[in-house]
């Protein structure tokens, strides 16, 4: 028996500053893949030597700037954060610093040695993209050969260091038939886990929706269905979904799975040219970018920038459409402010996939304030009818 | 709560079942919602204002498989949530507001 978890409880005061836990490092503008769906669409910089990279230093400015506004995270990612000619020594930074370490990576440089030192982090968690269960498959969406042995070297070279890391598969059309086929495979190379994520309507993903090389609505959700209630409970490995929380087992929230959030409130992102942005979408939109590392301390623009202000009085009780009536709104903030603003030019949009669930009669009603018995009459005939 | 205490689902409130028989429950004039698990809907099911407290744990624990030693200081706890948020009440409440 557990106790009844509020599904709209007031979490965060529109007027209080949250706490900074987290930065989201986007530590390369190139990228060493040439992904069909990436939502950043890096330029294709196999050698990691053409565009910026996060200069260390500012890596540092930021770090010892969100310390006492809360940071206890950093996550690494790019375009592909091992493409930084100092990875180790920003290791060695988040070492000293004493922060959780993330790292997300596609695992080409993923070495032995890189294995290692990502190992001496006692607080460490490292995701692999892997986006088919063999190479044709993998290589078709990542689009550079050897890229599906390097991934899978990278995930066996972490286990080995004890880093059992987490795989990530993007799911679309081409890959869709490997569902099993893939926890099987992640299972055998022995990861903690394994994500599916949705294409995003963003950049490169754009295109992939537009050409149709991604899933239905009504697929997704069937798909989400079988992952949560199928896969899940039979597999060794934890098996995980990343699909709005609307449509999420509220079993599955409560085990608190971790999926189907946005962390606005308390994330910050600072891509390669050193800017502070609201995380890697300003690689994309330069509106979201908030200033420079170095030049504005990082605690004004945290805490006096218009837009992250606004996010705070319009989150979650200002969310549009179908997020705005939705009950799950409060742990869910829009999944993705970010996505949302790409595809509408608000803050405050909802979410592609719910409005278009909601669009196609596919909304959960009883997560809807306009749901069933919503109305006193409603409710009154139901408790009736109970009686 | 004691075991005595005879607890009321408030009529408004909306039990809203899904597919793995955990259940968001809904109350239309605040659009406050909470979710619970199968063993939550079988107490929100027993609250009728007749059966005590006592009454509800004992049929919970005839119709579930291995419930807790704590069986009645959990279901307590779920009952005296859901009247902290205005979603149960208890018999004598009505009464009074009858009087």
């Amino acid at each position: 028996m557990s106790r009844p978890s509020a599904l709209n409880a007031q979490t965060t005061g529109a007027n209080q500053m949250p706490a900074l836990g987290t930065l989201y490092f986007y530590l390369t503008e190139g990228c060493n893949l040439a992904c069909r769906h990436c939502w950043m669409g890096p330029r294709f910089d196999p050698a990691g030597n053409r565009y910026p990279m996060l200069p260390v230093e500012l890596f540092e400015t930021a770090i010892r700037e969100a310390k006492p506004l809360g940071l206890y995270c950093v996550k690494l990612t790019g375009g592909e954060p091992m493409l930084h000619p100092r990875f180790t020594r920003l290791l060695e930074i988040v070492r000293r610093a004493e922060l959780r370490l993330t790292i997300e990576t596609n695992g080409l440089l993923c070495t032995p040695e890189i294995a290692a030192e990502i190992a001496k982090s006692p607080n460490r968690f490292v995701a692999v993209s892997i986006d088919g269960k063999d190479a044709a498959t993998h290589e078709w969406v990542r689009g550079v050969p050897g890229s599906f042995d390097a991934a899978q070297q990278a995930v066996r070279n972490l286990v080995a260091t004890d880093t059992r890391p987490q795989v990530i598969c993007t799911l679309m059309r081409h890959n869709v038939g490997q569902v099993e086929a893939m926890v099987r495979m992640v299972e055998e190379l022995g990861a903690q886990s394994i994500k599916f994520n949705m294409v995003q309507p963003t950049a490169r993903g754009e295109d992939l929706h537009e050409t149709n090389e991604t899933l239905t609505i009504a697929e997704l959700i069937a798909l989400g269905r079988h992952v949560e209630e199928d896969l899940a409970p039979k597999a060794k490995i934890k098996a995980l979904i990343d699909y709005p929380r609307a449509f999420r087992s509220l079993g599955g929230i409560a085990r608190g799975d971790g999926c189907g959030s946005c962390g606005i409130f308390n994330v910050l992102g600072v891509i390669a040219d050193g800017h502070y942005a609201l995380c890697g979408i300003g690689q994309q939109v330069p509106e979201l970018i908030f200033g420079e590392v170095g030049k504005d301390r990082m605690e004004a623009v945290w805490r006096d920038n218009a837009i992250l202000k606004s996010l705070r009085e319009g989150l979650p009780s200002r969310l549009e459409g179908v997020c705005g009536r939705c009950l799950m709104k409060e742990g869910c903030l829009g999944q993705c402010v970010a996505q949302n603003y790409y595809r509408k030019g608000s803050l405050l949009a909802p979410n592609w996939f719910c409005e278009q669930a909601e669009n196609k009669g596919l909304f959960p009603a009883s997560r809807l304030v306009g749901g069933p018995g919503s109305s006193r009459n409603g409710a009154m005939e139901s408790a009736a009818a109970e009686s | 709560m004691n075991n005595s205490d005879k607890p009321i689902a408030n009529p408004i409130v909306v039990l809203r079942e899904e597919f793995d028989d955990w259940a968001v429950l809904f109350n239309p004039d605040t659009a406050d919602a909470v979710g619970t698990n199968p063993v939550g809907v079988a107490v929100w099911k027993r609250m009728d204002g007749r059966r005590s407290l006592g009454d509800i744990v004992s049929e919970i624990k005839a119709s579930f498989t291995d419930t807790p030693d704590a069986a009645f200081e959990e279901i307590a706890s779920f009952v005296n949530t859901l009247a902290e948020k205005g979603f149960v009440g208890l018999e004598a409440d009505r009464k009074a507001a009858n009087a």
